[in-house]
């Protein structure tokens, strides 16, 4: 039954799968990264012995008991000031460098994809280049990686040392008898072979001795895998702890990420729901009103009677009804979303531009095409601020600029107005800021009084 | 009148179908996208195509690309575009070059079942039908604001109805004018927005229009 040998079966297959670890992908893996290890962490010694020279390098050159001159015991520490300054300065992209190395051995050989941290900030200037360095929290996360590394290298040299020394065991038997094979009488001195306590070596003096050395090494070679793969474990933590993007980074991303989704979504969501206006309720009104205008003309044929006038009364009354449903509807609908915005910004603002009191000049230049969610806000955007010239500006004319040149959406609204727009006074333009940093988009008024005014919206080209 | 009908909505699409038999037209074909509306013109020759804008498979301007090229391939064949919406650019799409066989109406207007049929006949015929909207948008763009103060708010409503593509009958019908009256009016708005004097409905409609577009 499966129940009974159920735990039999996994027990062998554990037994299997402990015996053949140290043939196993995975150790070699292992292995291999720990063998990488160990001179990586030799590089950060170097440069923690580099950095400990020069902090010592005023003691060594002026040495306490004789001091040569004052001046040399000056430009001494300077020079120590000036190295320790250059490797902290330093140390931050130093560190990021190597971390690139780690995260690719990482993924190569342990299967474990680290993200890259956040960027470092670009500066311009020297003054801001070391700012950034020093700022650069990822950074000193790398540096604290990679002196971490440095013990940590140890212990990797010491797994490595498992599979060397275990493999060295094992050829004891096979060589002796090569080596040994002295005359009788001769006293040779033992020979050492290795445990996995270094310095505590065993010694093998005669030829059945050597089965003793095997012994051990099969045992080394038989535990090799899981030495290393612990030192890899402790590793691999840290590794992803340190040269991470970090927990707050990793957030940022992920917050990013799902408003990005949910602003397309809505988007979308308002496409659908004026694809189904369009395809349901508005062309059965259209259809309605179309069957009334049918019943209206057939009742105009039947002349003057009492009946017919009151049906023919009542039909027209449905026939306005279903006419007045009609425009109303379309303007429910286009407000939803504008079908048009399917088809190009520049198309929809042509229409938005021509339908305005005051007459808008247009100047569209848009090499491709933003997101259909930027569109749609782009799009809202310069209706609203269309509407608010209208209302308030008392302008002549209204001009209206997108440029999606320099992979951004720049629209600007202007008017030759009395100006005074205020976002605090409740004009739309507050609630326009905010549909504008859904996106991470700008929005910059300028209007004093007196005008113009100058409405600009920056946005990305994507979410 | 022959018509090849193209509107994805079935049930809009037969009760179209069937206004127009009721009215003794021939419906030679009714499809559902651009596509079929191409072949089914090649293959029948009618009178007027009346054309959706949305239709499978983008549901975006199908209709409009499918009209477009029914004028360059089909000029004996007028084309009446239908829409939910009026769009300043696909008006000026349709209108390019010419305006002669085209017209350009809000679905709503089939409601008007008469007005509807006498608008399809004109561009059957090789005129001109533009939804008040069209004219609207194009009055309202205001870059003539000087020239239409000059008008009496008769003579505006005048060139409203001349920009729809109706003949001097159709506008003093609308009116309630008597057509001599008309044309006094239109006289007068040709002379007071500078336009050289225009024989045939067509050539006037296009005179207004490229007046307004201008």
């Amino acid at each position: 039954m499966h129940g009974m040998e159920g735990p039999l079966t996994t027990a062998a297959a554990r037994g299997r799968a402990a015996l053949l670890a140290p043939f196993g992908r995975r150790a070699r893996d292992d292995l291999l990264f720990c063998l990488a290890g160990v001179p990586l962490g030799l590089v950060v010694a170097g440069v923690v012995v580099w950095v400990m020279a020069v902090a010592l390098a005023a003691v060594v050159l002026s040495p306490p008991s004789r001091p040569p001159s004052i001046w040399l015991g000056v430009a001494a520490a300077a020079l120590d000031v000036l190295g320790l300054l250059l490797a902290v300065v330093l140390a931050t992209r130093v560190a990021r460098r190597l971390g690139v190395v780690h995260r690719r051995l990482a993924a190569r050989l342990l299967g474990t994809a680290v993200a890259p941290p956040p960027p470092l900030a670009r500066g311009r200037g020297r003054l801001r280049w070391v700012a950034a360095g020093l700022g650069d929290g990822p950074g000193w996360r790398a540096v604290a990686y990679q002196l971490l590394k440095l013990p940590l290298a140890f212990l990797e040299a010491y797994a490595v040392f498992w599979w060397a020394g275990g493999l060295a065991n094992l050829t004891y038997p096979f060589w002796w008898g090569l080596f040994r094979n002295h005359p009788p009488g001769v006293t040779l001195g033992p020979v050492p072979a290795l445990t996995p306590f270094p310095g505590r070596a065993l010694q093998i003096a005669t030829y059945p001795g050597t089965f003793l050395a095997l012994a051990v090494g099969l045992g080394m070679v038989l535990a090799a895998p899981w030495v290393t793969r612990a030192v890899v474990a402790v590793d691999r933590w840290l590794l992803v702890a340190l040269l991470g993007p970090g927990r707050l980074a990793l957030r940022v991303r992920d917050l990013e990420h799902t408003r990005a989704l949910a602003v397309d979504d809505a988007a979308a969501q308002l496409r659908r729901v004026e694809r189904d206006l369009h395809d349901g309720a508005q062309i059965r009104l259209a259809t309605l009103a179309m069957h009334l205008g049918l019943a209206r003309e057939s009742l105009a044929g039947l002349g003057e009677v009492a009946e017919v006038g009151r049906a023919r009364e009542l039909v027209d009354a449905a026939h306005r009804d279903a006419k007045q449903a009609l425009g109303e509807l379309r303007d429910l609908a286009r407000g939803i979303h504008p079908p048009v915005l399917d088809n190009g910004l520049d198309d929809a603002l042509a229409t938005l531009a021509a339908t305005s009191a005051i007459p808008v000049e247009l100047a569209c230049d848009l090499p491709e095409r933003p997101a259909p969610a930027i569109e749609t806000i782009a799009y809202y955007c310069a209706a609203e601020l269309l509407a608010n010239a209208a209302k308030h500006s008392r302008a002549g004319r209204i001009t209206v600029r997108v440029d999606g040149r320099r992979g951004r959406l720049a629209l600007e609204v202007g008017d030759d107005g009395v100006g005074g727009a205020d976002p605090a006074r409740g004009s739309g333009l507050a609630g326009l800021a905010q549909r504008v940093s859904t996106v991470d988009g700008r929005l910059r008024i300028s209007s004093p009084q007196g005008g113009p005014t100058r409405v600009g919206v920056h946005l990305p080209l994507r979410t | 009148m022959r018509v090849v009908i193209a509107e994805d909505a079935a049930i809009f699409r037969e009760g179209l179908v069937r206004l127009l038999e009721d009215r003794g037209h021939r419906v030679c074909a009714a499809v559902a996208d651009g596509e079929a509306l191409l072949a089914a013109v090649a293959a029948h020759r009618p009178d007027v195509a009346v054309v959706d804008i949305r239709m499978p498979p983008t549901h975006t301007d199908e209709g409009l690309r499918a009209a477009l090229r029914l004028r360059a391939d089909h000029p004996g064949t007028g084309v009446l575009v239908f829409s939910q919406y009026i769009e300043t650019r696909y008006a000026a799409r349709l209108l390019q070059g010419s305006a002669a066989g085209v017209g350009y109406l809000l679905k709503d207007r089939v409601a008007d079942v008469a007005e509807f049929t006498e608008a399809l006949a004109r561009v059957a015929a090789g005129g001109t039908a533009l939804d008040p909207e069209v004219v609207g948008q194009l009055l309202g763009a205001g870059r003539h604001a000087r020239g239409l103060a000059a008008l009496t708010a008769r003579e505006r409503e005048v060139l409203s109805l001349m920009a729809e593509g109706r003949s001097n009958a159709g506008i003093a019908d609308v009116l309630v004018i008597s057509a001599g009256v008309v044309e006094k009016h239109v006289a007068s708005i040709f002379a007071k927005l500078g336009l050289p004097p225009a024989e045939g409905d067509n050539r006037r409609v296009l005179a207004v229009l490229r007046y307004l577009e201008a």
